[in-house]
């Protein structure tokens, strides 16, 4: 087995892991704050690294914990500011003015449905396609199995198809 | 031109069935202008268009992380350092320790000499009396008194081996 390095092995992985961040926590103040939380726990636990068997699994599934934290902490406290759930991804899309800049209206469009689907879903499809990763690999990172992977992605194109369809046709 | 694979691959996509080729290959297709794309596929641009990965980590992350995890090169440089760092200090303590002993050494013979000079200087001896009878009788006068101290000392130690078993006795009753 290969040595692990720092600089070559886990380093590399950082843009992955802050969209990933960013797809959970959908703000990117947060998503930079776990990027760099997750790059330093990998670090401290340096001596298991021989022990694991994918570094890249090991940090994506550190990333996601701690991002599945944060959110739930934001959810928590934006729950006590307003009680109207669903204006929380919408804001926050609307004041990431990179998004705003970006393309077209539609692509936006399927970037918020994409924000909307479950964080399971959303995740799954972040990780296969726009990084691009085998169904086992995201089943590593993401602890669960295959099958479950793929029936996530399955539901996310679905609905992301569905809903963007719907939204052209009727402009909702 | 011919889009039915094409089409094929998006209906798969959907299923969940393209391989992570196929969907490259759908990803590429979409990423041309819109106006290259058919229309009966156009309705799907925007889908694969989102899926580009744009966001990217501000500039000076790498430099930031690494100061907070990879700072251990420069650990690692200091403890090597640290001995280079020590060794002019040991040069100058051994330096110094050489002087001091070459000092003491020095010190030592020359104040040796001096000494060896005073037994053998002769000249500050003085004779204390003129008449050689006088100075017998005084020689052995304190003659005497170095026996009679003697012979009492041996007395007092054969008494001492003489009481010694009496003792004995006394602490065995």
């Amino acid at each position: 087995m290969k040595e692990i390095s720092f600089r070559a092995d886990v380093l590399p992985l950082k843009d992955m892991l802050f969209r990933l961040a960013l797809r959970i926590t959908l703000n990117r103040a947060e998503a930079e704050d776990v990027v760099q939380e997750t790059m330093i726990r990998v670090w401290n636990r340096r001596e298991q690294w021989d022990k694991i068997d994918s570094i890249e699994a090991f940090t994506t599934s550190i990333c996601r914990n701690l991002a599945l934290d944060r959110q739930k902490r934001m959810d928590n406290q934006s729950l006590t500011l307003d009680t109207e759930e669903h204006d929380a991804p919408d804001t926050s899309v609307a004041s990431n003015p990179e998004r705003m800049a970006e393309s077209s209206d539609r692509v936006e469009l399927v970037k918020r449905l994409m924000d909307e689907l479950p964080e399971k879903q959303r995740s799954c499809m972040q990780l296969r396609d726009i990084e691009g990763r085998s169904y086992k690999e995201i089943a590593q990172m993401m602890n669960i199995n295959e099958q479950q992977v793929k029936v996530n992605i399955f539901r996310a194109r679905q609905t992301i198809k569905q809903r963007f369809f719907e939204t052209e046709k009727y402009g909702l | 031109m011919d889009y039915k694979y094409i089409e094929q691959l998006v209906e798969r996509y959907f299923q969940c069935e393209t391989t992570l080729q196929e969907e490259q290959i759908l990803l590429n297709f979409f990423a041309q202008e819109e106006a290259e794309v058919p229309t009966e596929l156009r309705q799907y641009q925007p889908i694969f268009a989102a899926l580009e990965p744009k966001e990217k980590l501000s500039a000076d992350f790498t430099d930031r992380i690494l100061a907070l995890t990879e700072g251990a090169p420069r650990v690692k440089a200091r403890t090597v350092s640290l001995s280079e760092r020590m060794r002019p200090l040991l040069r100058a303590a051994a330096i110094v320790a050489v002087i001091l002993a070459f000092g003491q050494a020095i010190h030592f013979s020359t104040n040796h000499a001096n000494q060896q000079a005073d037994d053998i200087n002769y000249a500050n001896y003085k004779d204390t009396y003129d008449d050689p009878s006088m100075a017998y009788d005084q020689m052995e006068d304190a003659l005497q008194l170095m026996r009679e101290g003697f012979s009492q000392a041996r007395q007092a130690d054969s008494l001492v081996s003489v009481l010694t078993p009496s003792t004995d006795t006394t602490l065995v009753k």
